[in-house]
């Protein structure tokens, strides 16, 4: 399950996951889920190549940039209509990947 | 505190182990056939060479420690350094100061890599744990769909156009036509460019650099020793590095250079108005453009308008990547680092055979690498000069 982390000492929240918090380097992380976070999308890609042949069948695919209001930014699945500038919820897709509608 | 001044430094015998499509040969392969091309061209002993850096991404799991085994090399300095586009500016920064304190007086700084059906894919599915975790899974787009985010976000703030990614890589297609070590020299046209198929929308195929085998090599070591030796030196006038600059923009619209990009002129002496000739890290001709606003030939989001009012073939106003470039001469893995630095190099030389600039007094190089989520974190520049 995709989860953010939250500093229990300076309370920065992060992602990806780390072994200590790069605002206050405390190792006491905890972990919130990232399921139904508002975000707003920073940027758009259309994805027509893959590096990995599993992933052909799904081309071309949508994913963006999007920051989540609690601050990390996170690359997730972009829905067919979300454009650069929307705000978003994100939320943990069946497959185990982040994606904003 | 102001950065000592590289005075007394050499930068000689510009190298380049040319380039292939693909190989069977591995890394070290390439690297020895450098180091030995620097041995001749130098006019020095194997056991001469007291200093080495070390670049490569797939000479692992070998790092420069191995390969002093793999070559029956002893030096008394030795620098690994993993820094993908940054490499070569740091390399020739680590290798001066080391020659300055004393420390080596030969210095051989290599960088190269192979080239197979598989070592791209592997690469870009381990290239670092934030990628493997958070970006890799999304598609396995590799580092042009980061990148593609980037350029998205780059064209809605500024308002560039593939019109100006395409004038860039025109221009540089035409420097390559008169490079024979440039795996493209095909001519290109902005409609082929505009034309070409989308990789990750909105770059598209000649966006995009061609994977490859090869490697760049030049030697550091005192002028009075350059000048024993009887070779013609380039100076470093002015050098820096940054990394994980500004964490905190949301979107990497800059790369580090605005951190430090006072102290490099400073350190030079003049402007960017002083140089004639400009080598940028091209992994994607925006960022090209991102070297010119961090390194001050135009202000921050004004690309695009320097990009409409300047010519960058060899004859334009503003000779850039004069060899071709990543982009027509390809990537050679961590040698795409040096790429720019050797070839500014050859300029300031007037060894640039059919493609010299000129008046080439000056020459600016720049570095930007390692896009370990979601931006390059390494940013470098150096500003060189004729001897």
């Amino acid at each position: 399950m995709i989860r953010l982390q939250r500093c229990a000492e300076c309370g920065a929240a992060q992602y990806p996951p780390r072994e200590a918090c790069a605002t206050c380097l405390s190792e006491r992380l905890v972990w919130q889920s990232a399921d139904q976070l508002p975000a707003r999308v920073l940027a758009r890609t259309r994805l027509h190549h893959t590096n990995e042949p599993r992933f052909r069948a799904v081309l071309p695919l949508t994913l963006g940039l999007v920051r989540f209001e609690l601050g990390p930014v996170a690359v997730c699945l972009l829905a067919g209509t979300v454009v650069p500038g929307d705000a978003v919820q994100v939320r943990v897709s069946t497959d185990d990947l982040l994606e904003a509608t | 505190m102001t950065a000592r001044s590289y005075a007394g430094v050499a930068l000689c015998c510009a190298v380049i182990e040319p380039y292939v499509r693909r190989s069977d040969h591995g890394a070290a392969w390439f690297l020895a056939r450098t180091l030995r091309r620097l041995v001749e061209a130098g006019g020095v002993r194997k056991q001469d060479i007291d200093g080495l850096c070390v670049s490569s991404f797939t000479l692992l799991p070998d790092t420069a420690v191995a390969f002093t085994q793999h070559i029956g090399l002893s030096p008394r300095m030795l620098e690994w350094l993993p820094m993908g586009g940054a490499c070569g500016v740091i390399a020739l920064r680590r290798a001066a100061r080391a020659v300055q304190a004393g420390d080596a007086e030969i210095v051989a700084c290599i960088a190269g890599d192979t080239a197979n059906e598989t070592s791209f894919r592997e690469l870009a599915a381990n290239f670092s744990r934030f990628s493997r975790e958070a970006v890799y899974p999304y598609g396995a787009g590799g580092p042009t769909a980061s990148f593609a985010l980037i350029a998205d976000a780059y064209m809605r703030a500024t308002g560039a156009t593939r019109q100006d990614f395409g004038k860039l890589a025109v221009a540089q297609r035409a420097n390559a036509a008169r490079n024979p070590r440039a795996l493209l020299r095909g001519a290109l046209s902005l409609d082929d460019y505009l034309g070409a198929r989308p990789i990750a929308e909105p770059l598209h195929l000649f966006d995009c650099v061609m994977p490859c085998a090869g490697a760049d090599g030049f030697l550091v070591m005192p002028e009075t020793r350059a000048r024993a030796l009887e070779l013609p030196f380039v100076r470093i006038l002015g050098a820096i590095e940054r990394h994980n600059a500004f964490p905190d923009d949301p979107v990497a619209l800059r790369g580090g250079w605005a951190m430090d990009r006072e102290a490099l002129w400073s350190q030079a002496g003049f402007g960017p108005r002083d140089v004639q000739v400009i080598e940028t890290y091209d992994d994607y001709p925006f960022i090209s453009m991102l070297h010119f606003e961090g390194l001050g030939f135009c202000p921050p989001g004004e690309a695009p308008d320097f990009v409409r009012r300047h010519e960058f073939t060899i004859e334009g106003d503003r000779p850039h990547n004069t060899g071709g470039g990543q982009l027509s001469c390809g990537q050679a893995g961590a040698a795409g680092g040096y790429l720019g630095l050797v070839e500014a190099m050859r300029q300031l030389l007037r060894q640039a055979d059919g493609r010299q600039v000129a008046v080439a007094r000056h020459a600016l190089v720049g570095g930007f690498g390692m896009i370990n989520y979601d931006r390059g974190l390494c940013s470098a520049a150096a500003v060189l000069g004729r001897a």
